[in-house]
């Protein structure tokens, strides 16, 4: 059986940070790029079915630029068996939902029994790219998965969903599916810079829309259904500390209140 | 000396006297019996050790051989912290010693020249004979009956085989089996002395009417005492004759039997510690061995993984138990006692390739399976090297830990705060996770620049470290440096983004292919620098730089700031506008003292300042650990414990008077000052960086230029 694992090449910004002059993102001289913390999970939840259990591949996918191919590696060094990326530099601003459609013409490709995506990003977390991935699929999902119970070729996998207020929702899923997991559902294994550095060696198969039979109308900016306007730091300061005796405390609050209700 | 109506060669002893031929073939069958086990467990023994992988630690062999000599002659790593067991030990090795040449010669003399005419065993050399093995036996039989005592009625904590890394109750928990051995070493070899004196006293008795033999009886003086004790008893010279062969009997099948069991039991010690002195590395610790460059697997996973040297070691240890009394993660109650997993890897090693034939399967040596070494066991270790450098055997604890953790590190099991500060160090370069460009930050609060030594050339290259360049309060020590060296006229410059972590505590994590990098990048970033020499404030960094830079190619002399300022002392450029006067104690760090034996300019620097040092318990080369080494300051430490630092701060605070707890290293600014508050001393004394005192014996301004 195969499992297959997207996975995002995710941001991470320095303390003190700039934004890129056109406004709609960090500057990348403030980034280092590193495998989405929540892939880490979901990867590790593959990697432990694969351990238990014989004949499962795992295969990582991508959609991102050269540079997330590090993202890739990391994977193949855990213990992926098979890494794909797909690119175009029309995806340069693609949404989630454009990325899960890219992912799940991978996933009809590759044919896979069970689909472990991350919850969300770190950088970006948007939360849909797993679920509109099922979506386009017609699979059924579960999002912030913290449990899975499942056996390889079973009907129905039982997982276990993280709710507000520390509730927990066990549901039996129909498989295949797409499972998007979340912290904390196991213990990640750590990859070595030497694994790394050996898995440079391995092939990554690299794909572009086209080649999984997508029209440029499918993936390029006129697909999105949702564009970057603008990103920055909301402005601080907009507590005041009021002083004086109690009356002058009082006016000085009504006026307030005058203000900010427009008379 | 001969009583001149003898004749020298009648002065002897007469071997097999009255022997029949059939007693003397029984005899040597015996004998060659006992040869040939003997002969046949140093087979499987070299066979278990060849199942390692060589890596020619043989090398230089003229070297070690006078090391080992030295080293067994003058028993100096045995008297080291425990004198009198190092005393009880010389009396045993010097009797057995004396008594097995002794033993040797009569078989060269009787088997080999006297049968070519060449007989020496007799006369004056006869006499002197006696007299050296008589006297030998005298030192063997009162050593080890010490050795009873110190077992028996002294008890010492140290000999005390309760393991910390097993609950009670486990089934390899259980270390009788060791007790019962070590007992039947000294019984049976306590014995085999008194019987030879029992020997020698009714031989005596028997030949009392031989004047060859009774006149010269002084010449043993402890066996004819025993003489003139069984005749007290009343003993006849006929039962004299009996008692004599039947004792010849025992002791003589005895002490066959004791070589026969050498390489099956703890006597084996005899041959496996001499031959690990013999390989012993004097930078064990200090330089870690590389990956071999074309190798798929990193670090010991498997028993075969491990060199034959430290397949040696295991069977070297003799539980001393001095490792297990220096550890501070042992005396932390965490589940790690360098004896332990010294002994649990060897009974792993006796299972499982001692055997004809090896399975393939079972040589794993990691887990939670009997005989199998725990993750947290391995992850307990703060690679201070307490341990290997008090072993009196040089076993190499520390190598062989950080050579398992490469394995579990190449398996990605590892604590998971660890993880985050490995990627961080991937990612930036420094464990804080701070970005490359704010290095060099600390220097902006000081009132004159900080040379760039990549774009200008320097005298002192300051390799700064993460934790001097990043965490706040070591950086207000990192700037009391760069002003006391600015006060002397130092010509110094630091690499601002180029540096990065320099790779020491990475290394003994057992992340080797970062370390790599690490080193690589900064052997590259120095190498692009003009400087004469390099400096450091942190021991760790110059333990790396100094001592495994040069595996990689770089080749520098670098002095820990200790050092340096000892020097501007002498040299006159530092010169104390007052006395501190302070009571004051010093904690020698592990990477400045054990590893690189800078002991005296930290102390040099503290007379110059006046300071009145005290001493602790633990000092110099016995330091006790921060509990900060080997990646350990990246993990945290299991609450209710007491931990190192703590430990080491109830240790301090016996000292009446205390007003300061010096210490020369970045981590252990971090480390103390914080057991200082948990430990529950914060008011009575304080802890301080070396730096911090010498810029106020300068009356250096650190307020006027840092507010500026």
């Amino acid at each position: 059986m195969k499992i297959l694992v997207p996975v995002k090449q995710a941001a991470l910004v320095e303390d003190d940070f700039e934004l890129r002059d056109d406004g709609r993102d960090v500057d990348p001289d403030f980034v280092d790029l590193q495998l989405n913390e929540w892939d880490d999970y979901s990867l590790e939840t593959a990697l432990q079915l694969k351990e238990s259990h014989d004949g499962i591949e795992v295969v990582a996918v991508t959609v991102g630029d050269d540079d997330a191919e590090d993202a890739l590696r990391t994977c193949l060094a855990k213990g992926a068996d098979r890494a794909i990326r797909v690119w175009d530099d029309e995806l340069g601003d693609a949404d989630p939902v454009v990325i899960a459609r890219v992912l799940a013409a991978v996933a009809q490709r590759e044919t896979p029994d069970l689909v472990l995506a991350g919850t969300q990003s770190s950088d970006l977390g948007f939360s849909a790219t797993g679920v509109a991935m099922a979506t386009f699929m017609g699979w059924p999902h579960a999002a912030v998965v913290v449990a899975l119970d499942y056996s390889p070729g079973a009907a129905t996998a039982t997982v276990e969903r993280e709710l507000e207020g520390g509730l927990r929702q066990r549901l039996e899923i129909d498989c295949p599916a797409v499972l998007t997991i979340q912290l904390g559902i196991n213990t990640p294994r750590y990859a070595s810079l030497r694994g790394i550095k050996q898995a440079r060696s391995l092939p990554v198969e690299e794909l572009t829309p086209e080649d999984l039979g997508l029209e440029a109308q499918d993936v390029g900016e006129q697909a999105c259904g949702a564009r970057v306007r603008k990103m920055y730091l909301p402005e601080k300061g907009q507590a005041e500390m009021i002083e004086g005796t109690p009356a002058q405390q009082a006016e000085r609050i009504a006026a307030i209140v005058k203000e900010v209700m427009g008379g | 000396m001969i009583n001149p109506a003898h004749e020298s060669t009648d002065v002897t002893r007469e071997l097999f006297q009255n022997f029949s031929t059939g007693g003397i073939v029984l005899f040597y069958i015996f004998g060659f019996l006992a040869l040939g086990v003997f002969a046949w467990g140093c087979y499987l023994q070299i066979r278990k050790y060849r199942r390692g992988v060589a890596d020619g630690s043989w090398a230089d062999l003229a070297r070690r051989t006078r090391d080992l000599v030295v080293t067994m002659l003058s028993h100096r790593t045995l008297r080291r912290r425990d004198a009198a067991a190092g005393r009880a030990h010389a009396a045993i090795f010097f009797g057995f010693a004396l008594l097995f040449i002794g033993t040797s010669l009569i078989f060269i003399d009787y088997d080999i020249l006297g049968p070519l005419g060449l007989s020496f065993w007799h006369g004056e050399f006869y006499l002197l004979f006696q007299l050296t093995l008589d006297l030998a036996g005298l030192a063997l039989i009162v050593g080890l009956v010490y050795m009873m005592v110190r077992r028996g009625w002294i008890k010492p904590p140290k000999l005390d085989y309760r393991r910390p890394d097993r609950e009670p109750g486990e089934p390899d928990a259980d270390r009788s089996r060791y007790r019962i051995e070590d007992w039947a070493f000294l019984w049976a070899l306590v014995i085999i002395g008194i019987t030879g004196f029992l020997l020698n006293g009714s031989r005596k008795l028997w030949l009392i009417d031989d004047p060859l033999v009774w006149d010269y009886r002084w010449w043993t003086p402890v066996g004819t005492s025993i003489a003139y004790m069984l005749s007290g008893l009343g003993l006849s010279s006929e039962g004299a004759g009996v008692l004599r062969t039947a004792t010849w009997w025992f002791h003589g099948v005895l002490a066959l039997a004791f070589i026969a069991v050498i390489p099956f039991t703890k006597v084996k010690h005899i041959f496996t510690a001499g031959g690990s002195l013999m390989l012993r590395d004097p930078l064990a610790a200090q330089r870690l061995p590389k990956l071999p460059e074309d190798g798929e697997d990193a670090g010991y996973g498997k028993i075969t993984d491990f060199s034959r040297k430290h397949l040696l070691h295991l069977d070297a240890c003799t539980k001393c138990g001095r490792c297990h009394e220096a550890c501070p993660a042992n005396a932390s109650g965490l589940p790690l006692s360098p004896r332990d997993l010294i002994l649990t890897l060897r009974e792993f090693a006796h299972e499982q390739i001692e055997g004809r034939t090896v399975d393939a399967d079972g040589l794993v040596v990691h887990g939670d399976g009997v005989n199998q070494v725990r993750a947290e066991t391995l992850w307990s270790c703060r690679t201070c090297m307490a341990c290997v450098e008090i072993c009196p055997v040089a076993i190499e604890h520390v190598p062989i830990i950080v050579q398992m953790r490469r394995w579990l590190v190449e398996q990605g099991e590892m604590d998971p705060m660890l993880q985050g500060t490995l990627q961080k160090i991937q990612k930036r370069g420094n464990s804080f996770g701070e970005a490359k460009r704010k290095r060099g930050k600390w220097a902006d609060e000081l009132d004159f620049p900080v040379k760039d030594a990549r774009k200008e050339p320097v005298d002192f290259l300051w390799f700064v470290g993460d934790y001097a360049s990043f965490d706040p309060r070591n950086q207000s020590v990192t700037r009391d440096f760069a002003r006391i060296l600015e006060h002397a006229g130092v010509d110094f410059g630091i690499l601002y983004d180029a540096e990065q972590n320099a790779g020491n505590d990475v290394r003994r994590v057992g992340e080797e292919g970062l370390y790599e990098l690490l080193a690589e990048n900064n052997i590259a970033s120095l190498d692009g620098a003009e400087f004469e020499r390099v400096v450091t404030t942190d021991p760790h960094s110059l333990n790396t730089i100094r001592n495994e830079y040069p595996q990689f190619g770089g080749q520098y002399q670098i002095y820990h700031y200790t050092s340096l300022l000892k020097q501007l002392i002498e040299q006159g450029r530092l010169q104390f506008s007052k006395q501190l006067g302070y009571r004051v104690t010093y904690h020698d760090p592990c990477h400045l003292g054990r590893f690189n034996r800078g002991f005296d300019a930290p102390r040099f620097v503290m007379q110059a300042l006046g300071l009145d040092l005290v001493e602790m318990e633990r000092s110099g080369e016995n330091s006790f650990c921060c509990g900060a080494g080997g990646g350990r300051i990246w993990m945290a430490d299991p609450p209710g414990k007491e931990k190192p630092a703590e430990n080491r701060m109830h240790e301090a605070a016996r000292i009446e008077g205390l007003e300061v707890f010096v210490v020369a290293c970045p981590k252990d600014l971090t480390m103390f000052e914080d057991a200082l508050k948990t430990a529950g001393y914060e008011g009575q004394f304080v802890v301080k960086e070396l730096n911090e005192l010498v810029a106020e014996a300068l009356a250096l301004d650190k307020q006027a230029t840092e507010a500026a």
